[in-house]
């Protein structure tokens, strides 16, 4: 009787889990199939319905990204791969389409940031937020199991050089962690979504435009004013842009 | 004694552009370690790599030691798609002393980067100074190189030389001079170095070496027996020798000025009048068979030379050009006329005759469509005549016919622009009929040859475009992989860290407890009595008389240890009357404390002497008076 209330709870659980599984597969494998045949906008809409139910999967975004190049649709395309890139951020294959789609745009900024800058940008774009902390806490147990070895071992010296090398690192790997958590949830990068947008001086219609820039140019949000929002460029301009006008890559 | 010479030794090498230092590896050896004096020993300067163009290095003077570069001879092979050269630099080293010498390691200037040979030591042992046998045609006397520092220490000279200002004195003076000041690009240049001397005279290399930048320079052999006649001059009869020779092949158009730098000459202190002209070019002059004697040093500064270099006409340049300038015989092989399908037929081509042979490139292959075309090995050798620089360079190119039949190894041309004639000429290679037999053997490249194809395509861009979409579902554990880790590593974590304070609380109490006793038993004291309070219970709950007699028995002790912790007395030894005393100077002889522990004495009296005659009730009012106590003594205590 036992193990069948059991079984029967594992069916439940299951069933529903492997339909799902299996629905996202017959979706992807027409989205697949639509784009190519060609059918990019069906494509497009079969992705985001997948994104829907899988938000945490880096291949659908890629696919939607190309689906948008293909309809001549840059800034999202360029909004997906960046999404695609926070999740799997070591594909090539998005990287070399993101390059690519950018150098179709329009508008163009320079890079005027300082190399040490760029350098972490990359560096700490190599993972995803979830990989570093994961090395951070990895760390940690290790500093933390040192300790309980020393208290049960009952004898040594608890800040022996061998914890002292790893709280090094755990110094080190908190470091990264908080860098990332900057670039991740205060530096917030967004796509410009209109073909045309105006930066302004203040967070109105009546401040004077202080620049305009194109479709699927990438901005640093640095600050909210109710519709409006501070963005700042990689050539050290900034501005106040219309939230409708720009797209969050993390929201 | 011995003796320790360091002598210096430079090398100067001009690389093409391209060369990775880090390909490039210098050597140097020596034929023979152990010497006479006047012996001649053989330095070899070997420089490998990927192809490359050197010029020939030049040493500085070596102390105790004649220097005579005696040529180079190079190997350019193809292997598996990689070029390798093999350049080497003979010099011939006649030793004039005794004793140990260790040449330092050679610098080779290769690109930016410096590279250098491993030390080299060598003994010399006494000789026939004297009747020494020296090279019958001593091909050239090397430059010094004093703008950079000498790699071989001198020891402490034996020559009590001091130096003089130059330009005071024109018994003794130098001129440099070209054989022409207007010439094309590439072609070759004649700078003489004229030594003018009224004194015995030893001739000590560059002091400042010539500004040339801009040539490619080839020194030329200078004979041992320099050439010198007597020249009037001002009214003055002086000697006259050559005593250097530069061949300098400018590499672009322009006008041009050569600094010559200076030349260190030693003169003999002793004036010796028109004798001499008899000495000089004797042994002193090369041989340092006057080593000992006093002498003075002296710079010669040459005047500057202007030169206009002109570019090479355009009118009538030749396709096949690729800037060789001189005069050049053309000949060619080809090591079989009868071959079968897919089987490699060597053409080779000679390339000789006078200009820098250095720089000769491979003839172009035109595209041919019933041949796979190879490159194999380039040789080139360089030698010296009379005032002009010339040689050999071979190029193999393997041809593999890929239809049967009868064909042709195609011409193949070789230009070149003739600046006496002041016109381009055209040579070109035989027609070369070959038969080629059917063969089922299918294509296969040889293997040494394999990856080096002349007309191989590149692998180019045709357009540029996004990447395919990834058409494969990832799998739910990758893709939940490092959340799964994550959240193994955040509870694991927090579990450790709960355990590492709870470890180290348990030690820091065990630490303060091994110090204090009585802190120790005050506070388990509790605990203890806790743990007696659930014995208790369990004795009560009993109806045995035996265990009615271990409950009262138990109660009574767990009373006293209670209070003895409490008040660290010691739980053996200790009376009621002790009890009693330290409850009253604790809580007063009126405190319904003692009353009470009092009455649970009182209690476990009556049934110990009662005998059974306790009701069941009298254990829970014990029990409640044990309990109260311990209640109300804890929350006095805090």
């Amino acid at each position: 009787m036992k193990r069948f209330v059991c079984f029967l709870l594992i069916t439940l659980w299951l069933v529903p889990v492997v339909c799902a599984g299996a629905e996202t597969a017959v979706i992807f494998q027409e989205a697949n199939t639509s784009y190519r045949t060609g059918d990019h906008a069906k494509a497009a809409e079969l992705y985001e319905s997948l994104i829907e139910r899988e938000p945490r999967v880096a291949t659908f975004y890629y696919d939607l990204a190309n689906a948008y190049v293909r309809l001549g649709k840059l800034s999202r395309a360029i909004l997906n791969y960046e999404k695609a890139l926070r999740l799997d951020p070591r594909n090539g294959d998005i990287r070399e389409n993101l390059r690519y789609t950018r150098g179709l745009l329009e508008y163009r900024v320079e890079d005027t940031r300082n190399w040490y800058l760029k350098a972490t940008e990359v560096v700490l774009k190599y993972a995803t937020e979830r990989e570093v902390y994961a090395v951070l806490l990895a760390v940690l147990f290790i500093f933390l199991a040192g300790g309980i070895f020393y208290f049960l071992n009952g004898r040594g010296v608890f800040w022996n050089p061998w914890q002292q090398f790893i709280f090094i690192v755990l110094l080190l790997a908190a470091l990264v962690a908080f860098g990332k958590e900057v670039q991740s949830n205060v530096i917030r990068d967004a796509i410009v979504m209109q073909k045309e947008c105006e930066a302004r001086y203040g967070p109105s219609e009546h401040d004077q435009v202080a620049f305009r820039m194109g479709e699927g140019i990438k901005v640093f949000v640095m600050d909210r004013r109710e519709d409006w929002s501070r963005v700042l460029l990689t050539n050290g301009e900034s501005g106040w842009v219309k939230d409708s006008d720009i797209a969050e890559v993390k929201g | 004694m011995r003796k320790i010479l360091l002598t210096a030794i430079v090398m100067g090498c001009v690389f093409a552009p391209s060369l990775q230092a880090e390909d490039v590896r210098v050597s140097a050896s020596l034929n023979k370690r152990l010497a006479q004096v006047g012996e001649e020993v053989r330095l070899s300067i070997r420089v490998t790599g990927q192809s490359m163009n050197l010029q020939a290095p030049r040493l500085s003077q070596l102390d105790g030691f004649e220097t005579y570069y005696t040529g180079r001879a190079s190997h350019i092979s193809v292997v598996n798609g990689v070029s390798s050269a093999n350049v080497e630099f003979s010099y011939t080293l006649i030793p004039r002393r005794t004793g140990r010498f260790t040449l330092n390691p050679i610098e080779v200037q290769v690109g930016q980067n410096i590279l250098k040979t491993e030390p080299l030591e060598i003994e010399v042992s006494g000789g026939a100074q004297g009747q020494m046998s020296g090279p019958q045609s001593m091909p050239q006397r090397v430059a010094t190189q004093p703008s950079r520092p000498s790699p071989v220490a001198q020891p402490v000279s034996q020559d009590q030389s001091s130096a003089v200002p130059p330009g005071t004195d024109d018994n003794i003076f130098v001129q440099a001079w070209v054989d022409r000041t207007t010439l094309y690009q590439n072609e070759q240049m004649l700078l003489t170095y004229s030594l003018y001397t009224r004194y015995d005279t030893r001739y000590e290399g560059f002091d400042k070496e010539p500004e040339t930048s801009g040539f490619w320079i080839e020194e030329f052999p200078m004979d041992r027996d320099v050439p010198r006649e007597t020249v009037r001059m001002n009214g003055k009869r002086y000697v006259k020798a050559d005593v250097k020779k530069l061949a300098l092949f400018p590499t672009a158009p322009g006008n041009y000025t050569i600094q010559p730098g200076s030349l260190k000459v030693s003169i003999r202190e002793e004036q010796q009048g028109s004798n001499a002209f008899d000495e000089f070019f004797s042994d002193s002059f090369f041989t340092g068979g006057a080593f000992f004697a006093r002498r003075q040093n002296r710079l010669l500064t040459p005047p500057p030379i202007q030169l206009v270099v002109k570019p090479l006409p355009e009118k009538g340049k030749p396709a096949s050009f690729q800037g060789a300038v001189g005069s050049f015989r053309l000949s060619a092989t080809i090591d079989k006329d009868k071959v079968k399908q897919n089987e490699p037929v060597t053409l080779k081509m000679v390339i000789e005759g006078e200009g820098n042979i250095e720089t000769i490139t491979r003839p172009k292959v035109p595209a041919l469509t019933g041949f796979k075309t190879y490159d194999a090995d380039t040789n080139s050798k360089l030698f010296q005549t009379e005032n002009v620089i010339g040689g050999t360079k071979s190029f193999e190119v393997v041809f593999i016919p890929k239809e049967e039949g009868n064909s042709f190894v195609p011409p193949l041309e070789f230009s070149f622009f003739d600046p006496r004639q002041e016109k381009y000429v055209t040579l070109k290679t035989p027609n070369f009929p070959i038969q080629v037999e059917h063969s089922d053997q299918n294509f296969q490249m040889p293997q040494e040859l394999a990856g080096n194809a002349i007309f191989q395509k590149q692998v180019k861009s045709e357009g540029k475009d996004i990447r395919y979409i990834d058409e494969k579902l990832p799998k739910a554990f990758s893709t939940h992989a490092v959340d799964l880790i994550y959240t193994i590593l955040l509870w694991g974590d927090l579990v450790l860290f709960v355990l590492l304070v709870v470890f180290w609380m348990k030690d820091r109490q065990d630490r303060l407890f091994s110090k204090d006793q009585a802190l120790r038993r005050r506070k388990t004291a509790r605990r203890t009595a806790s743990i007696n309070m659930n014995k208790l219970k369990k004795l009560a709950r009993s109806s045995d008389d035996k265990d009615t007699t271990v409950f009262f028995a138990d109660l009574e002790k767990a009373m006293i240890q209670y209070i003895a912790d409490k008040w660290n007395l010691s739980a053996y030894g200790v009376t009621r009357q002790d009890l009693a005393e330290t409850l009253t100077t604790h809580f007063g002889a009126d405190s319904a404390l003692l009353k009470d522990v009092l009455a649970l004495y009182r209690l476990c009296d009556e049934f110990r002497f009662g005998k059974g005659s306790i009701p069941q009730a009298s254990k829970k009012i014990g029990l409640k008076i044990f309990q109260d106590a311990v209640n109300r003594i804890e929350r006095i205590r805090q």
